[in-house]
């Protein structure tokens, strides 16, 4: 479906906002100051008790992260993207590739593990310095309503749910 | 534990626990090649799962770029590539 011309003008004001921010950290400080985030009134806090080479980590990005041979994230419309994409533990970084355009991802191209360390966590697991490390899992970080509600209520949801399939000890999420 | 840069929006979320570093956009673990600087926010990420207190946000204070960083021990990996 068309975006009015005024939806399209806004999109490419935040898109060179992120842009902006990925090489100027401290605006994007400056920016944080005064966004009104979600707020959440209890914390869902669970104490690890397992030492670490006996835990099962996942790692669960908003970088955009999908392989090559799965559906890029949709860059069409403003109001960004509340899906995700499930990625092995084993996909070589050469099969992946980015679709995020609000931030600068050229270092991500260059060596995935500053953002989506799944080539270290497979490692550090094969050395035994981790248990195990599950399926990783991709969101887009630019998500806002409609489809906030849709991760809230859906496709996050859902890969909660995975991750308690996989039985999962402790989750690493990393931001774009 | 949920890597940050934006410390104040980490407050207003309030995940169970958070690793804050003032690096930019699309670095939370630092710069490409650097293996050092990855595994060593990776290392204080996973062991920060056992000192965090619910909410907190752990603020190690590294540098951006002008830190010098060592492997964690035990911890020296290879790269598949």
């Amino acid at each position: 479906m068309d975006q009015p011309e005024s939806n399209k003008v806004w999109q490419r004001l935040q898109r060179a906002t992120g842009q902006l921010f990925s090489q100027i950290p401290v605006l994007a400080q400056v920016w944080a100051r005064g966004y009104q985030a979600l707020r959440f009134d209890s914390i869902p806090f669970t104490p690890l008790t397992k030492p670490l080479p006996e835990c099962r980590i996942a790692l669960v990005t908003t970088g955009g992260i999908h392989r090559r041979d799965q559906p890029p994230f949709n860059m069409a419309d403003a109001r960004g993207d509340a899906s995700y994409r499930r990625i092995s533990t084993t996909t070589p970084d050469a099969e992946l590739t980015v679709t995020h355009d609000y931030y600068n991802h050229d270092d991500v191209r260059r060596d995935f593990n500053i953002l989506f360390p799944r080539e270290l966590l497979h490692n550090l697991a094969q050395q035994g310095q981790i248990g195990s490390l599950s399926d990783c899992y991709s969101f887009m970080g630019h998500i806002e309503p409609p489809h906030r509600t849709t991760l809230i209520q859906q496709t996050a949801p859902e890969v909660a749910v995975q991750l308690r399939q996989e039985q999962v000890d402790a989750v690493l999420l990393t931001p774009a | 534990m949920c890597l940050t840069s934006l410390k104040p929006i980490a407050e207003q979320v309030r995940s169970p626990r958070s690793l804050y570093l003032a690096w930019p956009f699309g670095h939370p673990l630092g710069e490409p090649g650097n293996l050092a600087q990855q595994l060593t926010v990776l290392h204080a990420a996973l062991y920060g799962l056992y000192i965090a207190e619910p909410g907190e946000i752990l603020a190690p204070g590294w540098r951006w770029r002008r830190e010098s960083y060592t492997i964690p021990a035990g911890w020296e990996v290879s790269r598949d590539c």
